[in-house]
């Protein structure tokens, strides 16, 4: 019996902590139906008004197209440069790895300010203007851990037999490459791009440093609620919430799939 | 030995293929912007414009004045209490997923009830709770059309309450996540050894799943501290003048007071800290580390 405990104190507990992530998120789709211009009690009535304001506004329409754009590049380069990071690291002894290990994993404690502060003297110094490349550049140097980390789990944990068995039977180092590694670390990679995204999706530190003329999603509904509290504010983020939900429901999939593939390949 | 030679040789030319592109990387985009920090941080500012030196007065100023040295402290208590509430909210809920779901689609479903929150918009979730504390929010209407009180409390927000609230509240499903990967992996036979053994419930509960439960606490606290360290949106939202952390303080340096000395003097030495942070927490996790 793996059940341990009073099953009813457990479930209520964790029922609570439930509650109190939900609340919050319920509210606020609650409000952006709310016929009132400003966010509280009573309920005056139902609309949609707030949402059809929504497809209207120009700049959240764009703001969009422009997160959508960063995220991809910041998956692009992330699995471009992460990937080989982690094969060196699992794969080969060289001087100062460990120091390059620490390097690497820094980004993942360091506030988001100030590698967007350290990217923005640099940025100044070579002369390049601020654009979407270059919140992309920015966004790069701090996410590349997580393609790193989790492809590094994943090269240790299927070892080196299979390669070793390949280079044996005469297998060139791209053939082992394309045919063995890649081929493991598939799902591992999927869900590091997958991570990424959405956390690049819904960045600020870095983007508020870096950005230039046009405006990531999170930048735009960020001087949406400094300027002022619209319900239309309610409306965009259940829009954002669902959109997750979405996300979540093709990842799980996605994951689900290749943790089948991988138990069939262990037997 | 002319095999070994050429495995040798192929493995320094596979090393150099995998190690050159991330190696150039973050060179040109980490420790080149890095050094450029801690060059600034040795200048200082003279009618807004950069003047180079050679002083370490930023640096020392950082660790020693009272405003810089109280807001790092400061977001260091934050950041504390953040991962410890966060811990105390997930554990009930990782500890649910791992022993008391009894069908693999229960597992999916509340998995799933985690993961939507964690995913949901940063930003989203922490005006959230601006619409529930705040003067016209949630709590005060309700309070006030039941008559307990006439005008709307401003204790809810605008303080360090609702900074850590919030950051408890965006930290609590990857505390979740990261304690329940520990729980789900401690096999069933160690349990039932224990319980065959004598323990109670409790026992095994304190002897036995929390021991073993450290690495992904520790690991899900480490990240849930830097986060919430560093973070600049939950104090801008939510927080007052009382709850100002040490990002507020660089972004203000540069986009209010120009002072970009200062700012890349915390920069370093907020750089020098998350370096500690990470070596302490490797040895944390390789001391409470279990193979099973």
């Amino acid at each position: 019996m793996r059940a341990l405990g009073n099953r009813h104190l457990a479930w209520s507990l964790a029922f609570a902590v439930l509650a109190f992530l939900y609340l919050p998120l319920l509210v606020m789709a609650a409000f952006s139906f709310n016929d009132s211009s400003y966010t509280g009690l009573p309920f005056t009535g139902m609309t949609i008004h707030w949402y059809t304001d929504l497809i209207e506004n120009g700049q959240i329409v764009d703001s969009i197209g422009a997160s959508v754009y960063v995220a991809l590049g910041v998956v692009a380069l992330s699995t471009l440069f992460g990937l080989p990071a982690a094969i060196a690291l699992d794969r080969y002894s060289f001087p100062f790895k460990e120091a390059f290990r620490r390097v690497v994993l820094l980004p993942i404690a360091l506030p988001g300010v100030i590698t967007g502060v350290s990217l923005l003297l640099f940025y100044m110094l070579i002369g390049i203007k601020l654009s979407l490349n270059t919140i992309i550049l920015g966004q790069g140097t701090g996410l590349m851990c997580v393609t790193i980390t989790e492809v590094f789990a994943r090269l240790q944990q299927i070892g080196r037999n299979q390669e070793e068995a390949a280079r044996n039977l005469g297998a060139t180092e791209a053939e082992v490459f394309w045919r063995v590694i890649l081929p493991n670390i598939r799902s591992a990679l999927i869900g590091a791009a997958l991570i990424t995204f959405s956390v690049s999706f819904d960045e600020i530190a870095v983007t508020y440093l870096l950005t230039g003329r046009s405006n990531t999603l999170p930048m735009t509904i960020w001087s949406m609620l400094r300027r002022s509290a619209t319900p239309e504010v309610n409306a965009v983020s259940t829009v954002v919430v669902v959109a997750s939900i979405v996300l979540v429901v093709v990842g799980i999939r996605l994951a689900r799939g290749s943790r089948a593939g991988r138990a069939e390949w262990s037997l | 030995m002319v095999n070994v030679m050429t495995a040798q040789t192929n493995s320094r030319n596979g090393l150099i293929l995998w190690l050159a592109p991330p190696l150039l990387w973050f060179t040109v985009f980490m420790l080149v912007p890095y050094a450029l920090l801690f060059y600034y941080s040795l200048g200082s500012v003279e009618y807004m414009t950069f003047k180079p030196g050679f002083s370490f007065a930023n640096l020392g100023r950082v660790l020693t004045s009272a405003p810089y040295l109280a807001v790092l402290l400061k977001s260091f208590k934050l950041g504390v209490i953040t991962a410890v509430g966060a811990t105390i909210a997930a554990f009930p809920v990782a500890f649910c997923l791992a022993f008391h779901t009894t069908s693999r689609t229960t597992r999916t479903f509340v998995y799933f009830l985690v993961i939507v929150p964690w995913w949901a918009s940063y930003l989203v979730k922490a005006y959230a709770w601006k619409t529930i504390l705040g003067s016209n929010g949630l709590i005060n209407s309700l309070l006030m059309s039941l008559h307990l009180i006439n005008e709307p409390l401003t204790f809810f927000l605008y303080n360090q309450f609702s900074v850590a609230l919030t950051l408890i509240y965006i930290f609590t499903p990857f505390a979740i996540l990261s304690i329940y990967a520990q729980l789900e992996r401690i096999p069933t036979n160690v349990i039932e050894g224990a319980k065959n053994l004598g323990a109670t419930d409790f026992e095994v509960f304190r002897r036995v799943i929390v021991p073993l439960s450290l690495p992904g606490v520790v690991a899900g606290a480490v990240i849930t501290f830097s986060l919430s360290f560093g973070d600049f949106v939950a104090p801008a939202l939510v927080g007052g003048p009382d709850a100002v952390m040490i990002s507020n303080i660089v972004v203000n340096l540069l986009g209010v007071a120009f002072d970009w000395p200062m700012a890349a003097a915390i920069g370093i030495v907020v750089i020098a800290f998350a370096m500690t942070l990470i070596s302490v927490a490797q040895y944390l996790e390789h001391k409470a580390a279990v193979r099973f």
